[in-house]
């Protein structure tokens, strides 16, 4: 497999977990509705279970665990000072570190607010005393601290979790696939939806769901974020389907608006 | 040998009969005029008239995904085992471009070191051609590289002659299978009414770039470093969907996977494309290939200049379907004109 090009690459040699790793989640910014994915495993989440030793999980265990973790899933995108300070006292206790869904990954649709000026967001939500609430604009997780395993998705896509896992317990570094969905697409022989007169995101978006959205029926979101070398001539592709530009990119806003924050210079990584 | 005759109203209890014997795909409607071959059980589920499938058959030869190898790692050491997995299957309804695209694999797959999951599967496959009388669609080029005509390939072979087809029997097991069913012999009106059928195709099948064939190497020879893959470069979006989709495609990519009990796991082979651009990277983030136009450009040599040495064949069987399937309106017989253009 080939290396994916996420600004925070797992290395080369990503950090061993121990035998029976001490994994622990916490969530950020997001709908929690990743950590749902993972009672999805069916049997196959009791396997993980006899592999690994959860010592907390969201709210539940309550971050008693005075030890360093070996494993930590970070769900959630960070989108105030207060989060910005616990994720890095996280990965500060942390061996491997894995950001957990779309949220974590790309932003998610929490980078919608950044299409925003803050302060106008900030009131918009939280009315006129919005300067008592904490917000920053919206970060991906590697845009605050080091990752080691990305798992995108909104939601993740459970054999990939499998993937992951596996890959962190014998410590190897996990490439996230760099081909657009199409070509998982056109190998489960979808009619494209483009036949269908409706635009998918799937030729610049992120394989590795097996396009999920599309067997089921659906266009690609976008969701597990941009190939890293998008082509820019999307023109063509507009005109053969008679679709209007915007359209496009205001489908690709709505999971990758946190990509800026790795383009402007000195922000994030 | 012989040619035999199935009356139109017979296909029916043909297919049922043939699916006693074993699995048999054919082309079925997806909607939006796109076709894929998939299993029938009766004649009414198959799509007669058909412009070719979203993947080829090969996708038979070859599965998308194909487990080759198991192996487990324990005290006792290491143990490997291969895996050929295949399933008798007739596979009817093959026109005449995907009959080539098949031999084109053959070829590749019998050259040493031999690929016997390949081979082991094509023993295990009848396939039942099925004659074009008219083009499928604008996008085709079949004419182009002589494959609209059968040429071999086939077990048995089906053309229209209005209320029946007359079926050409090429192979043992495709006699045995016609005479076990009792299919009558074909008159001598038949072959005649078939030799009309092929006259009247000539008119129809034309080469459809208007540059003959036997100049598209020297003009290969000479395209190395044309602008046209410039062009055809920018439009590309790298999808990957032209090389899936094509008869004569075969690059895979293979990849071990581990159990959670990290002992036993096995290795899988995905087919892969050339225009991704991870294809040709390698270690140290090098990539032999790095721009759209020099994937794109590695297309097209490998379809109509590097098989020739090799093969001394085209491996364009001029099926359309790179062409239909673009999401760029990347077109196979525009660009070859364009190449033509360039160089007259
Ligand atoms: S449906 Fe979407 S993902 Fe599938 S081939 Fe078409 S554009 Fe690509
Ligand atoms: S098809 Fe697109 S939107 Fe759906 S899971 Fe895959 S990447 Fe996400
Ligand atoms: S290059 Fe295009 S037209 Fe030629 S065989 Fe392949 S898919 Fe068909
Ligand atoms: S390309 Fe030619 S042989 Fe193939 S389906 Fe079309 S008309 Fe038939
Ligand atoms: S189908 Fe078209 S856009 Fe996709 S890789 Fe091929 S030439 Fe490029």
């Amino acid at each position: 497999m080939k290396t994916a090009n996420k600004p925070a690459k797992a290395p080369a040699k990503a950090p061993k977990a121990a035998a029976k790793p001490k994994v622990a989640f916490f969530d950020f910014a997001s709908c929690e509705g990743c950590q749902l994915q993972i009672t999805n495993l069916g049997e196959t989440l009791l396997d993980i279970l006899g592999a690994i030793d959860v010592v907390e999980f969201r709210e539940a265990i309550s971050e008693k665990w005075d030890k360093d973790y070996d494993v930590v899933f970070i769900e959630g995108s960070i989108g105030d000072h207060h989060a910005e300070e616990r994720l890095k006292k996280i990965r500060a206790r942390a061996k491997v570190l894995i950001a957990y869904g779309a949220c974590a990954c790309t932003g998610g649709v929490n980078g919608m607010k950044n299409s925003f000026k803050l302060d106008e967001i900030r009131e918009h939500v939280y009315g006129p005393d919005y300067k008592w609430f904490d917000s920053t604009p919206t970060k991906a997780v590697h845009q605050v601290v080091k990752v080691d395993y990305f798992i995108n998705g909104c939601p993740v896509y459970a054999p990939e979790i499998l993937e992951v896992v596996k890959h962190a317990l014998r410590g190897l570094p996990y490439t996230v696939p760099d081909n657009p969905v199409c070509s998982e697409c056109k190998l489960n022989e979808n009619v494209c939806m483009y036949e269908r007169g409706v635009a998918c995101l799937g030729p610049w978006t992120k394989a590795g769901c097996n396009s999920w959205c599309v067997n089921n029926g659906n266009i690609c979101y976008g969701c597990r974020g941009e190939v890293s070398n998008p082509s820019k001539a999307a023109q063509d592709v507009i005109t053969k389907y008679n679709l209007k530009p915007e359209l496009i990119k205001n489908k690709f806003d709505m999971y990758n608006k946190c990509k800026e924050n790795d383009q402007k210079p000195g922000k994030g990584k | 040998m012989n040619q035999h005759i199935l009356k139109k109203e017979e296909l029916d209890a043909f297919i049922k009969k043939l699916a006693k014997r074993m699995k048999v795909v054919a082309p079925v409607a997806k909607g939006y005029d796109n076709f894929a071959f998939a299993e029938v059980t009766s004649a009414d589920e198959i799509a007669l008239k058909y412009v070719p499938t979203i993947l080829p058959p090969k996708k038979y030869f070859m599965p998308v995904r194909e487990k080759v190898l198991e192996f487990s790692a324990d005290a006792k050491g290491f143990t490997q085992k291969p895996v050929v997995e295949y399933e008798e299957t007739a596979i009817f309804g093959v026109h005449t471009c995907d009959l080539a695209g098949i031999s084109c694999l053959n070829m590749v797959f019998s050259e040493r070191p031999r690929d016997y999951n390949y081979l082991t599967r094509k023993d295990h496959l009848f396939i039942i051609g099925l004659e074009c009388l008219s083009y499928c669609d604008e996008h085709a080029s079949c004419a182009l590289v002589n494959s609209h005509l059968p040429n071999g390939g086939y077990d048995l072979f089906f053309t229209d002659l209005g209320d029946k087809w007359i079926i050409h029997v090429n192979t043992q097991k495709g006699e045995d299978l016609v005479e076990g069913m009792g299919l009558p012999k074909a008159s001598a009106a038949d072959l005649a009414a078939l030799e009309q059928a092929r006259a009247a195709k000539r008119e129809v099948f034309k080469n459809e770039i208007g540059v003959e064939a036997k100049k598209l190497p020297g003009i290969f020879a000479k395209a190395m470093k044309s602008k046209v893959w410039h062009g055809v470069g920018e439009r590309c979006v790298s999808c990957g969907n032209c090389t899936n989709v094509c008869p004569t495609c075969y690059c895979f990519d293979m990849a071990d996977s581990v159990g959670l009990d990290l002992r036993t796991g096995a290795r899988t082979r995905t087919w892969d494309s050339c225009q991704f651009e991870t294809f040709a990277k390698v270690a140290g983030n090098e990539n032999f290939r790095e721009e759209r136009s020099e994937r794109q450009r590695h297309r097209y040599f490998r379809k109509f200049s590097f098989p020739l040495d090799k093969f001394n064949r085209f491996f364009c069987t001029g099926c359309g379907r790179c062409t239909r399937t673009c999401m760029a309106k990347i077109n196979l017989k525009e660009t070859l004109k364009e190449l033509a253009a360039e160089h007259n």
